[in-house]
């Protein structure tokens, strides 16, 4: 427990640096939202217009960068990260509404594909030289195809012309959004897709480090004592891939922290309305509260992520529990 | 095999029938395993090497065999073999090895390990023939806890066993071998290598095998704990009665624990005897030489020497004795000629050398015709 209270400290310590790193950047970079806002509007801006867009944006009190860092950390945690330029929202409910979505669709498919790709890959690596290892090469090649093609590709095969699959959105237009059967069978349906292109296209890494991991394994003298203990080939099997499965562990906390930045291409070929999309919009419109908000999800996500897989990591590697203890 | 008969469990009763054997000196001249014609090839085709070639061996119940000879020498290779725990490219390429095996109603039933499928082994595994490895820290599974090691044998094979029975048994096990019950609870990294060695040998006699494969379970210990865990199987093998197949480099180790010895080299036996008469008086110039490469535990000191030059690659053996090119003794005969393991008139001792051919002209060197000093209690140095 008292490395777990550790390692917590150690998180809090690096969200509040990132934090912090979130109020310093947009300061050093050259112009400002007002200059940004102004330029967008075309016809004549009074002096009085720009005193109230400044005030809008809270900037209008003179204050020193001190106090605007104690102030900027007091409204973090009432969950107040300023108004979005565009779209002249809160940011954290823009925030709220898509979220929700990008962990949806992306934590689901990596979880999928973290599972069969580590049970092939184990089944692999103990069956190893036999027939089903051609199943690496077609897993590797589509990861290997860009996913920006891979995604268009099986949009337009399976769902434009097949019409096995709804195409554009989360959800069909008919249902109403809430939490009721026809909207969220709707939703599952609308995510097959999506989760199968990511599946296909990500599933070749956790089988081939999965495989190469049992390859390793099988070499160990307890996976030899195992056999010789005439225990079943299952419990055999279990017993070198209760080892092998630890790299691919810290590999999912990776993965994981990256479900809420990483879905970009995803979202943008099936118009789905997650993070990804917002970040793009946001960056396009130079909406900076909006990519400071979603700056801080993408780093607490990563770093909740990380604190995690440390805790499921000290709970399957006992060494790691000594060690940790030095 | 018969059919599986689940095995009373009664250690104490075991233990009463093995040790009153030991005790009167009644040696049951039953064999546990006999080896018959065993080769082991390493791979196929033109880059086929021989690691074990036509070895015969035969080890009675409650005896300790000692297999000798240096790295490379088929030592490992022929328990592992024998076992079916050889993996590729390690191939059987002949012979056969029976265990005889006893089940609760004493019905002895000889199982040929070579030609036994995959759920025959299942049965014999363990339950007759267990093994401990050099290296304990790497045959113990580093994520669970010892006590899992315990557990999944008895799960595996005592399936009448209650979960408290499974862990009273640990614990029984355990004080044999002078752990205490919450080693249970470690994990291998949090014992000392004496420790993690004890848990292996603890495990290995769970279901009370008939025969125990020590792999130089005591080459990754310094002396003192070597000392210890000897003169341990020692005390266990004669309260329990298991027979043992003891392999390692260090001959002076294996006189103290050994009946028998068995000396390979190149993969083959050189010479087999008991383990006093190997000892004092070898008759192989190999025996000899490696004899002189360890300090002697007891008695007077001997100058070491070793042995010039190094094992013959197996891959293109030398087509005499394969030891001839290192031999202090070697004869014309040496170079052209194999010798066979043969019975060394009625010494009650085997060895392959042509300095022994009865029809051999040349005189044996003095250093191999010693007469071993008169015969005591076995096991008793």
């Amino acid at each position: 427990m008292r490395i777990v209270a550790r390692r917590l400290g150690l998180y809090l310590l690096t969200a509040w640096v990132a934090v912090t790193a979130n109020f310093i950047l947009p300061r050093l970079m050259p112009g400002n939202p007002v200059q940004t806002l102004i330029g967008k509007i075309t016809s004549q801006v009074t002096p009085a217009e720009i005193r109230a867009i400044r005030l809008s944006f809270g900037m209008g009190f003179k204050q020193g960068v001190i106090a605007q860092y104690f102030t900027y950390l007091g409204q973090l945690f009432h969950g107040n990260l300023g108004i979005s330029i565009t779209l002249g929202a809160p940011v954290s409910s823009i925030l709220r509404e898509s979220v929700p979505w990008t962990i949806g669709l992306i934590g689901i498919s990596t979880i999928i594909s973290f599972t069969l790709g580590t049970l092939a890959g184990a089944m692999l690596g103990w069956t190893r030289g036999s027939r089903f290892d051609s199943l690496i090469p077609t897993a590797t090649f589509f990861q290997a195809v860009p996913y920006f093609f891979l995604g268009t590709v099986m949009l337009l095969v399976f769902g434009s012309n097949l019409h096995w699959f709804p195409v554009l959105g989360a959800y069909s237009q008919s249902a109403t959004p809430g939490w009721n059967w026809t909207f969220i069978a709707s939703v599952l349906r609308y995510g097959e897709l999506p989760v199968i292109s990511i599946v296909l296209s990500s599933v070749a890494g956790w089988m081939l480090g999965m495989r190469n991991m049992m390859i390793t394994m099988i070499g160990e003298d307890f996976v030899l004592m195992a056999v010789a203990k005439g225990l079943p080939r299952r419990k055999v099997i279990a017993h070198a891939a209760r080892n092998a499965v630890l790299p691919s562990i810290a590999n999912l906390s990776l993965a994981i922290g990256l479900v809420v930045s990483g879905a970009l291409l995803v979202e943008l070929v099936f118009n789905y309305p997650g993070v990804g999309d917002l970040l793009l919009q946001a960056v396009l419109n130079e909406d900076y509260p909006l990519i400071q908000g979603i700056f801080l999800v993408i780093t607490l996500t990563v770093l909740a992520a990380n604190l995690i897989a440390d805790v499921v990591y000290l709970v399957l590697d006992p060494r790691t529990r000594s060690e940790a203890a030095v | 095999m018969s059919a599986t008969i689940p095995r009373e469990h009664e250690p104490t009763a075991v233990v009463d029938v093995a040790a009153s054997a030991v005790a009167t000196g009644v040696t049951r001249n039953e064999p546990v395993l006999e080896i018959e014609g065993f080769s082991v090839d390493y791979g196929v085709g033109a880059s086929m090497v021989r690691a074990v070639d036509d070895v015969t061996l035969r080890l009675d119940r409650s005896r300790v065999l000692g297999i000798a000879g240096e790295s490379g020498s088929g030592k490992s290779t022929l328990v592992y073999a024998m076992t079916r725990l050889l993996r590729a490219p390690g191939v059987i390429s002949g012979g056969r090895a029976l265990l005889h095996t006893t089940d609760d109603d004493g019905v002895v039933t000889p199982v040929n390990l070579v030609e036994a499928t995959e759920s025959q082994l299942r049965k014999v595994r363990w339950s007759h023939v267990s093994i401990v490895l050099q290296s304990a820290l790497s045959a113990l599974n580093p994520v669970l806890r010892i006590g899992r090691e315990f557990d999944e044998v008895l799960k595996t094979h005592r399936k009448e066993m209650t979960r408290a029975q499974r862990r009273a048994r640990a614990v029984e096990l355990l004080r044999l071998v002078g752990l205490t019950e919450d080693r249970l609870d470690r994990y291998p990294h949090e014992l000392s290598g004496g420790q993690r060695q004890r848990v292996m040998i603890a495990v290995a006699l769970a279901l009370d095998p008939e025969l125990v494969i020590m792999d130089e379970p005591t080459t990754a210990l310094d002396v003192v704990t070597q000392r210890e865990i000897i003169s341990e199987l020692a005390t266990l093998r004669a309260r329990f009665g298991f027979a043992m197949i003891f392999i390692t480099h260090d001959l002076s180790l294996l006189v103290e624990l050994a009946d028998e010895i068995a000396v390979m080299y190149a993969g083959s036996i050189v010479e087999r005897a008991g383990a006093r008469e190997l000892y004092e008086a070898p008759r192989h110039p190999y025996t000899l030489g490696l004899l002189h490469s360890f300090p002697p535990l007891h008695g007077e000191r001997r100058e070491l020497t070793g042995i010039p030059g190094s094992p013959p690659d197996l891959a293109d053996p030398p087509t005499g004795c394969r030891f001839a090119p290192r031999c202090t003794f070697v004869m014309a005969r040496c170079l052209s000629e194999r010798p066979t393991l043969r019975e060394l008139g009625d010494e009650g001792r085997s060895v392959a050398c042509w300095l022994f051919d009865p029809a051999s002209e040349s005189r044996v060197p003095v250093e191999l015709s010693l007469a071993p000093s008169a015969r005591q209690t076995v096991g008793e140095p």
